[in-house]
C-alpha cells in the first residue's frame, strides 16, 4: 500500500513538474508580450513598428535546381526592398515532382500555400477548388505590372475573364546541337522533318549518337520533339498543340509523331534513353555523346559549368529551330495567391508582383537564362559576353513563324505522367502508335 | 499483480491509444468512409455508393495487373527474402571465421535509403555505362546493351533483384531467436550424437517457428508498402509491368486527381494485409508455445 502511495506521489509530482515547466514557458513569453503590450500604452507615445505580414513559399527550385541561383537572388533581393512588410517564410522541396504532390495532398485538405506555383495542373486544382484569388483587380490598380506581364502572357493564363495567375518566363524552346558533329557529318540544322531523318542516318553514319532522348521522368527532352512533330503538321497539328487539356488523342497528326518517335528511340539516340530521367540525357549531351538535345535557354549555363560539360564545350554547341521554321513558344503558368486572409493576399501580391515584375524578370534572365515576358528586359552586356548563345536563342526565336506550346503545358498531369510507360510499350511492340494514342486518350478521359 | 497495478497501466496507455485513435483510427474512417465518393482535390466529397468498387473490380486492368504484381511480390518476400535471411541467419549463428565481417557487409543494403538503392541499382543496370553490362561486354560480347529496367523480359525480375536478396533485418531477428535458445539443448543432442545440420533442422528451426512466422508478416507486409525503389527504377512500367498498387493509389490520386477511387483501393490494400497477417498468424500459430 505504501510502495503504491509512494508511487502515486511519484507519478503525480513528476506530472506537476512537466505541467509546470510548460506553464513556465507560456508565462515567458506572456510576459514578454504583456510587456510589451503595457509599453505600448503606458505613456510611450511613439507608434509601434508593424511586424511584418508572414507568408508562406514553398519552392523547388532548389539545390542543384537549374533555377536555384535566380530563386535565391529573387528572394533576397525582395528581402531587401519589402522585409519590413513582408516576411516570406520559404520551405524547400527537394524535386518538382514533390512539390506538385505536397501542393495537391494541401489543395485536398483546402490548405494552399500563400503563394503556390501553379504549374503541372495545380493551377486547375486551385481553380477548380476555389483556392486561389483573381489577380484582376490588383492589375488594374497597377498598370505598369500590368504592362510588364504584357497581354499574350497574360491571357493565357485567363480563364472566363479572371487572371488566375501571372506568368515569369516565356518559354522559347529549339534544340541545341554539336557544331563540331555537324559539321562532321556534313549536315546543318534541318528545315523539313524528312530532312531531319535523314540528318539522324548521316550523324548516325558518321559515328554519332544523334540525339539525346529520354522516357523516364516527364519525357521532357522526348516530348519536345514530339510536340514540334505535331504542332508542324498541318493546321490540325498547330490548332492540338495550341489546346488547353486536348480529349481526343486519336488524330492523324499525333499517331504520324508516335511513329516517328518511335523510330528515334529505336535508331537515334542512346542505349539508356528508355526510363533515362533528364539528367541522363543532358549528360549525354554536355559531354559530347549525342548530337542534339531539345531544351530551352535555362540549359546555356550548363554548358560552360566545368561540373556538367567538358572545357570549351560552350563554344561547340549551337542552337537551331525546329523545321518548318517553328520554335515552341508558350507562357509559364507562373504564381497564383493562395492566400485566405485580406492581409496575407496583398502581402502574397507584393511578393509575387515583385517576382513577375520588371525586376523580377530581370534577375530571372541574369541568374536563371530564363527569356523574359516583357520586351522591355534585354540581356546585359555581361550577360551576352558570358553566354553569346543566349543572343543566338533570341535571334532564333525572332526568326521563327510558327509556334506552338509544350505537351506538358497543354495536357492533363495524368497524361504527363502516362509517358514513361507509353514510350517503352511503343519501342517494345506491345502497342502501336494507333493503340497508344488510345490509351493516351483514355487516360485524360480519367482526369477529375 | 496486473490488477493492482491496472490504474497505471491505462495512465500509461491513454496517450498511445489517443495518439492511435487521433492518427490511425480517424484516418482509417475517413478513408473507408471517402471510398464510396466521389473526391477530388479542392472540392467536396459527393456520395455515389458502390461506384468506385464496382470498377475497381470489374472495369480496371491496371488495378489488377497492380494487385497482381504486388502478390507475387509478397509471395517471394515472404518466403525466398525470408529463407534467405533465415540461412544466413543459422550460418551466423555458427560463429565461424569472419562472421563479424559478414554480417557488417550483409547489413549495409539494409541501412542506405530505398531512394539511394534506387540510384545505386539504376547506375549499376544502365545499358550503356552500367558496370553489369560493361562486365558482359568484357566477357566477348562488344554489342552487349540490355536495358534492364525498361525491357519487359527483364523489368520484373530486376526491379524484385533490388530488394530481394537483402534480407538482413530478418536475420538479426532470427539471431537473436537462435542466441535464446539455452545450450542444454545443443549439448543434449551433440552427446546423442546428432550432426550441426541435424541440430539446425530438428531443434533450431523448430524452435524459431514463433519469430520466422513473424519476418515473413514483417517482410510479407513492407511489400504493401513498397514504393520508392520502383518509382525510381522504372515508375511502375514498361507498360504496368512493375505497377503495385502503393504507386496505382498514388497515381489515381495525385495524378488522376481522384482521391474517392485512389481510397477505394486503399481500402483493398488494407483489406488484403489483414487477411495475409491472419493467415501467417494461424500458419505459423504465432504466440502459441513452440517448445
Amino acid at each position: 500500500m505504501r510502495k503504491s502511495l509512494y508511487k502515486a506521489g511519484c507519478t503525480l509530482a513528476g506530472m506537476l513538474m512537466l505541467t509546470m515547466s510548460i506553464t513556465a514557458c507560456g508565462s515567458e513569453n506572456s510576459t514578454e508580450n504583456s510587456g510589451a503590450a503595457e509599453t505600448a500604452g503606458s505613456g510611450n507615445t511613439a507608434p509601434a513598428a508593424k511586424a511584418p505580414v508572414k507568408i508562406s513559399y514553398l519552392t523547388f527550385r532548389v539545390g542543384t535546381h537549374a533555377s536555384a541561383k535566380m530563386e535565391e537572388e529573387q528572394i533576397k533581393q525582395f528581402n531587401a526592398k519589402y522585409g519590413d512588410e513582408v516576411e516570406v517564410v520559404v520551405e524547400e522541396i527537394p524535386s518538382d515532382a514533390a512539390y506538385v504532390d505536397k501542393i495537391k495532398i494541401l489543395a485536398a485538405s483546402g490548405d494552399v500555400p500563400d503563394v503556390v506555383m501553379g504549374k503541372d495542373g495545380i493551377n486547375d486544382v486551385l481553380i477548380k477548388g476555389n483556392l486561389a484569388t483573381p489577380f484582376n483587380e490588383y492589375l488594374d490598380k497597377d498598370p505598369e505590372w500590368k504592362a510588364a506581364i504584357g497581354e499574350d502572357a497574360l491571357a493565357s493564363n485567363t480563364r472566363d475573364g479572371k487572371i488566375w495567375s501571372i506568368s515569369d518566363q516565356k518559354q522559347n524552346i529549339g534544340y541545341f546541337y554539336n557544331k563540331e558533329m555537324f559539321e562532321q557529318a556534313g549536315i546543318k540544322p534541318a528545315e523539313t522533318w524528312d530532312e531531319f531523318m535523314s540528318s539522324n542516318e548521316k550523324l548516325k553514319a558518321a559515328g554519332f549518337v544523334p540525339l539525346a532522348l529520354m522516357t523516364g521522368e516527364n519525357a521532357w527532352t522526348s516530348n519536345l520533339i514530339l510536340a514540334a512533330m505535331i504542332g508542324t503538321n498541318g493546321d490540325n497539328g498547330k490548332s492540338f498543340m495550341n489546346t488547353l487539356h486536348p480529349t481526343d488523342f486519336n488524330t492523324p497528326e499525333m499517331i504520324q509523331a508516335l511513329n516517328m518517335m518511335k523510330e528515334l528511340l529505336e535508331k537515334y539516340t542512346t542505349k539508356d534513353a528508355l526510363g533515362a530521367g533528364y539528367a541522363n540525357a543532358a549528360n549525354a549531351f554536355s559531354q559530347g555523346k549525342a548530337a542534339m538535345i531539345a531544351n530551352g535557354p535555362w540549359m546555356i549555363g550548363d554548358f560552360s559549368d566545368p561540373t556538367k560539360s567538358s572545357e570549351g564545350f560552350d563554344k561547340k554547341v549551337g542552337v537551331a529551330a525546329y523545321p518548318n521554321n517553328s520554335l515552341i513558344s508558350t507562357y509559364e503558368v507562373g504564381y497564383m495567391i493562395g492566400a485566405k486572409t485580406p492581409e496575407t493576399r496583398e502581402a502574397a501580391e507584393t511578393f509575387i508582383r515583385f517576382k513577375t515584375g520588371l525586376e523580377g524578370q530581370k534577375i530571372a534572365l541574369e541568374y536563371g537564362n530564363v527569356m523574359p515576358v516583357s520586351n522591355e528586359i534585354q540581356p546585359s552586356d555581361a550577360l551576352k559576353q558570358k553566354y553569346p548563345i543566349i543572343v543566338e536563342s533570341i535571334t532564333v526565336a525572332q526568326k521563327t513563324q510558327l509556334h506552338y506550346r509544350t505537351l506538358d503545358s497543354i495536357v492533363y498531369p495524368n497524361v504527363t505522367d502516362a509517358w514513361k510507360n507509353l514510350y517503352p510499350k511503343l519501342v517494345a511492340g506491345r502497342a502501336t502508335a494507333e493503340e497508344i494514342a488510345k490509351e493516351l486518350t483514355e487516360i485524360t478521359g480519367k482526369n477529375k | 499483480m496486473v490488477r493492482k497495478n491496472r490504474g497505471y497501466i491505462t495512465l500509461f496507455l491513454l496517450p498511445t491509444v489517443a495518439l492511435f485513435i487521433l492518427v490511425y483510427a480517424v484516418s482509417l474512417v475517413i478513408l473507408f468512409g471517402t471510398s464510396f465518393t466521389e473526391w477530388s482535390a479542392g472540392r467536396s466529397p459527393k456520395f455515389i455508393g458502390l461506384t468506385n468498387y464496382i470498377q475497381l473490380f470489374t472495369d480496371d486492368a491496371d488495378f489488377r495487373q497492380s494487385a497482381l504484381n504486388t502478390g507475387i511480390w509478397v509471395v517471394l518476400q515472404s518466403t525466398i527474402h525470408v529463407a534467405i535471411g533465415t540461412i544466413f541467419a543459422i550460418i551466423l549463428s555458427m560463429k565461424e571465421f569472419y562472421w563479424k565481417f559478414a554480417r557488417t557487409v550483409y547489413m549495409f543494403p539494409n541501412i542506405i535509403s530505398g531512394a539511394a538503392v534506387g540510384m545505386l541499382f539504376l547506375c549499376m543496370l544502365n545499358p550503356d555505362f552500367g558496370a553489369v553490362n560493361s562486365i558482359a561486354r568484357l566477357f566477348g560480347n562488344a554489342d552487349f546493351s540490355q536495358n534492364w529496367f525498361m525491357d519487359y523480359a527483364t523489368a520484373f525480375f530486376s526491379v524484385t533483384m533490388t530488394w530481394l536478396p537483402y534480407a538482413a533485418v530478418v536475420t538479426i531477428l532470427i539471431l537473436a531467436e537462435i542466441a535464446a535458445i539455452p545450450e542444454s539443448l545443443y549439448e543434449s543432442a551433440r552427446i546423442d550424437g546428432a550432426s550441426t545440420l541435424k541440430i539446425n533442422l530438428y531443434i533450431v528451426i523448430p524452435m524459431l517457428r514463433n519469430i520466422i512466422g513473424t519476418c515473413v508478416i514483417l517482410s510479407g507486409t513492407s511489400m504493401l508498402q513498397k514504393m520508392d525503389i520502383i518509382l525510381m527504377t522504372t515508375g511502375g512500367g514498361p507498360g504496368n509491368e512493375t505497377m503495385n498498387l502503393p504507386i496505382y493509389i498514388y497515381k489515381t490520386a495525385l495524378m488522376d486527381n481522384n482521391f474517392g477511387y485512389s481510397n477505394s483501393v486503399g481500402v483493398f490494400l488494407i483489406g488484403f494485409g489483414l487477411i495475409f497477417v491472419l493467415l501467417c498468424r494461424n500458419l505459423f500459430r504465432i504466440g502459441s508455445s513452440q517448445h
